[in-house]
């Protein structure tokens, strides 16, 4: 890709050489299942792009992003049921939105907006007036009451902390915390700037730091 | 505690069966097979099959159940299953059917439909009372018994043999009968006799029919006297055979038609009958008047309302409680001076009696009025400043002593 006279060469460039150059031995030793399994997001992407979603490959999606998307709903939602709800709805937009998927950004990006977005329509659903300005402390109530917890005592007092976050900085936090997400990524799925997201992440940190001195 | 350094675990853990059953329901709700996916992209390629193995160890059967239990169904205990007592047949009992919920002392049997029965005659028409000694006098087949209505029933239907046709009790008095019986028994005391088998009379259907009347008895309670005893007899007189007068034939037989409909369906304004009705007459009148009743239940209202403004609680008046809002609002003390409240807190106010009992008593100062201090002398007030000073007497003395300050002048 060329841009100026500057060329640069981006993720899917890099794929699509790496693919050309192990292409006929991997066809010649796997199955396209098992090629799948074994490609990069890179190359998942790219076999997206130019074959579309299908069966396998749409499996391959799903094994792959369903663990990290359900934990990065529930994050959101706290609520089990509320997370399964959003992850089957983000995984079957997936499926039927496969085609809008222009390999601008990463298809891990890509899908955690997808995610977000159904989290954000489910919280709606349920409270129509919520303001995603202010944080909603009454889901602390629900967190150990709630089904699947790891257990760990600070892990359950930082969730509860963070829903005296508002949605935003909570949000970022999660993206950046547990999905290790660059801010790069994440501006591109919240569609903010990296200087706002930096903040905002930065005021979340301190404020889950007091909450979690107030917990203990 | 430092987020940035010290890394936290997220607080959820879901199992992997979750994940498997979330996968294939959404593969199901997408329509996608997952068992046509060759080369197991989705996760089922990671199932691992377990392979068996021959177990070399022997095992160890001690302490394990060996024999099925089951829990009885009425005891709630377990016991154990025996087979061949449990084999040896299964009884079903029919369930128990009860179609009323009336005292089946009040049930009216006689209007119970005859439809369930196949003869044609009715079922209190075929019952014939037969006495001991009927049986034991074998009466001649030319008994009167072949008036009653039973004989109408086939011969086919009910073959008897005619020796044991036994005479109706309405023809002989119980008296003779009984005295037959005993006179019977006493002649041959060893012969046992034997009672043949209750079966009802059939006789050879004749060209003539005979007419008789028939008597039904309707079961009579005890507490009926003898002289209320015919209520509940009723003859069935036979239909009165129409005078011959001088009138056209045709005449005659249109009013025979038409006597015969309305005999055939008699116009009753009762209503019919049912199975579950009270049978008529049985049904006393009940002793208690009926005024009675609407007294007890006005005495239950009243005893009710007494009762109901006894448990209310006691009612303010509207005034005064009007007045003590209006004298709430008006503060007692005045704004500057902090509110007086009763710091004593509840626990310790029950002891409080006891602390002041225990502490010593504030006595009163002794405070004299002394009205002409201007006119005392000199050691007389030096005395009664030291007594004042030494906090034993304290003196009101109303002269200039204790001038107001004059503020304006300092």
């Amino acid at each position: 890709m060329s841009c100026h006279g500057i060329v640069s060469i981006s993720h899917f460039d890099i794929a699509i050489i790496k693919r050309m150059s192990t292409e006929p031995n991997q066809t010649s030793l796997h199955t396209h299942s098992q090629r799948l399994m074994n490609c990069s997001e890179e190359e998942l992407s790219l076999e997206l792009l130019e074959v579309g979603v299908g069966p396998e490959i749409f499996a391959e999606i799903v094994r792959r992003y369903q663990r990290p998307i359900y934990y990065h709903c529930r994050n959101l939602l706290v609520s089990h049921d509320d997370a399964d709800d959003a992850v089957q709805n983000a995984f079957i937009k997936i499926w039927q939105n496969a085609s809008q998927f222009k390999g601008e950004s990463l298809l891990r990006t890509w899908i955690y907006r997808i995610a977000t977005n159904e989290s954000i329509n489910l919280i709606r659903k349920r409270k129509p007036t919520i303001d995603f300005d202010e944080a909603q402390p009454e889901m602390a109530e629900m967190i150990t009451e709630d089904l699947y917890l790891s257990g760990d005592e600070i892990a359950l007092k930082l969730q509860k902390a963070m829903c005296f976050l508002p949605f935003k900085q909570k949000l970022v936090f999660t993206l950046r915390y547990f999905e290790d997400l660059s801010y790069t990524d994440i501006a591109l799925l919240t569609s903010t700037s990296e200087g706002a997201l930096k903040a905002s992440y930065h005021h979340a940190v301190k404020k889950l730091e007091i909450y979690l001195n107030v917990l203990r | 505690m430092d987020l940035e350094n010290e890394k936290i675990g997220p607080a959820f853990k879901a199992p992997d069966s979750y994940f498997k059953e979330s996968e294939s329901r959404l593969m199901q709700r997408l329509g996608i097979d997952i068992t046509q996916l060759t080369g197991a992209a989705v996760s089922e390629a990671k199932v691992v099959v377990p392979v068996a193995q021959p177990v070399s160890v022997p095992l160890d059967t001690t302490g394990v159940q060996k024999r099925a239990r089951k829990q009885d169904p009425i005891t709630s205990k377990s016991v154990g299953i025996n087979k061949q007592l449990d084999e040896v047949g299964n009884v079903e009992i029919a369930p128990l059917t009860f179609t009323t919920n009336e005292n089946p002392e009040w049930v009216n049997f006689g209007a119970i439909p005859e439809v369930e029965s196949a003869l044609e005659t009715p079922l209190d028409q075929q019952i014939k009372k037969v006495s001991y000694g009927d049986l034991l006098n074998q009466p001649p087949v030319e008994n009167p018994v072949a008036e009653s209505p039973v004989a109408e029933i086939p011969v086919g239907e009910m073959p008897v043999a005619p020796s044991e046709i036994a005479a109706p009790i309405e023809n002989e008095s119980t008296h003779e009968l009984n005295e037959k019986a005993s006179e019977l028994i006493s002649s041959s005391p060893v012969v046992e006799p034997v009672v043949a088998p209750l079966v009802e009379p059939v006789v050879a259907s004749t060209d003539v029919p005979v007419v008789a009347d028939s008597v039904v008895i309707h079961a009579v309670p005890e507490s009926v006297g003898l002289d209320e005893l015919e209520s509940y007899i009723t003859v069935n007189q036979p239909a009165p055979t129409p005078t011959k007068v001088d009138v056209a034939p045709e005449v005659v037989s249109q009013e025979s038609a038409a006597t015969k409909l309305v005999e055939e369906k008699p116009i009753s304004l009762e209503a019919p009958a049912t199975a579950f009705a009270p049978i008529a007459g049985r049904q006393k009148d009940t002793a208690t008047p009926g005024w009675l009743g609407v007294a007890a239940a006005l005495a239950a209202i009243v005893a009710a309302y007494f009762i109901w403004t006894a448990i209310q609680p006691p009612k303010l008046d509207q005034e005064e409680v009007v007045l003590q809002q209006d004298e709430a609002t008006v503060p007692e003390t005045p704004l500057d001076e902090p509110a007086q409240t009763d710091t004593i807190p509840d626990g310790l106010q029950l002891v409080e009696p006891l602390i002041m009992e225990a502490m010593p008593k504030y006595k009163e100062p002794n405070v004299y009025t002394i009205i002409d201090a201007a006119d005392m002398p000199e050691k007389t007030k030096r005395a009664l400043q030291d007594l004042e000073d030494h906090g034993l007497a304290t003196f009101d003395m109303e002269d200039e002593l204790f001038e107001e300050l004059d503020l304006e002048s300092l």
